[in-house]
């Protein structure tokens, strides 16, 4: 599934190191920003956005440690049982890096309501990418950028989305998420 | 932040609609975003690396990516 060595980017080689341990200690997905420009948009990132499944504490840890065994770090703390409970379980993200570098980041949090739980559902592999993870849906994707996110890069991101998939979006599927997003994030 | 965007100009529009496009129907366009994407990292690097290497650098690059001390 991987591309030629030729087009590959450090985001690549980066989030597919990282997903395979990811995808032996939890469900995850990748969102926002990186959908897009693994989809070719042109801007810049320096974290990747993802979302786990929450698990309990001691799956946290063991989770942590075999990230840190195949060389990442937690910019938050080395301390796992620190940034389950000071960070992750409280809602906030912890980002990960290789160990030593700065940059690029992967930002992890759990799901936080039905709609997160949803998209992990929902997962798929997007072939357009040639990127052997698991992404949340491109209706999902659209939705939360021009319905909750809505800066300028994700409109733009959103837009770049569009143009991409053409004619095969499903309208409805992006307008009943919305209607989710209403209620479950602004309450209407 | 949430609705007082103001999108750049229409050039710009104009030249995201051409860009998307062109990834839609071109297969080499990631040979073509490769040297920015790389680009963009290899430098951020260079500069952190820089700032870290100076006096109070660490700190600072704490305060960039908002960590706790």
């Amino acid at each position: 599934m991987k591309r030629g060595i030729g087009d590959r980017t450090i985001l690549d080689d980066f989030v597919e190191d990282f997903c395979n341990v990811v995808e032996k200690h939890v469900k995850y997905i990748v969102c926002s920003g990186f959908v897009a420009i693994s989809h070719g948009r042109s801007r810049a990132t320096e974290d990747i956005d993802m979302i786990i499944e929450k698990i309990p504490e001691e799956r946290f840890i063991k989770f942590h440690n075999d990230l840190v065994k195949s060389g990442f770090e937690c910019m938050q703390s080395s301390n796992p049982k620190e940034i389950y409970e000071d960070y992750l379980i409280n809602g906030d993200s912890v980002r990960y890096t290789r160990k030593n570098e700065f940059l690029p980041e992967m930002e992890i949090k759990f799901t936080k309501d039905e709609l997160d739980e949803e998209q992990i559902k929902s997962r798929r592999k997007i072939p357009f990418t040639k990127l052997d993870i698991y992404f949340s849906s491109i209706e999902s994707n659209i939705a939360f950028k021009e319905e909750y996110l809505k800066a300028e890069k994700d409109l733009e991101d959103a837009k770049h989305l569009r143009i991409i998939y053409e004619g095969k979006i499903d309208e409805n599927e992006i307008n009943k998420i919305k209607e989710r997003i209403r209620r479950f994030r602004y309450g209407k | 932040m949430e609705n007082n965007i103001h999108l750049r100009d229409k050039s710009h529009q104009e030249q995201i609609e051409r860009w998307a496009r062109y990834v839609r129907d071109n297969s080499n366009w990631k040979e073509k975003l490769k040297p920015f994407l790389d680009g963009q990292i290899i430098m951020a690097r260079r500069a952190y690396k820089t700032l870290s290497e100076t006096k109070d650098g660490k700190r600072r690059i704490k305060l960039i990516k908002k960590l706790r001390n």
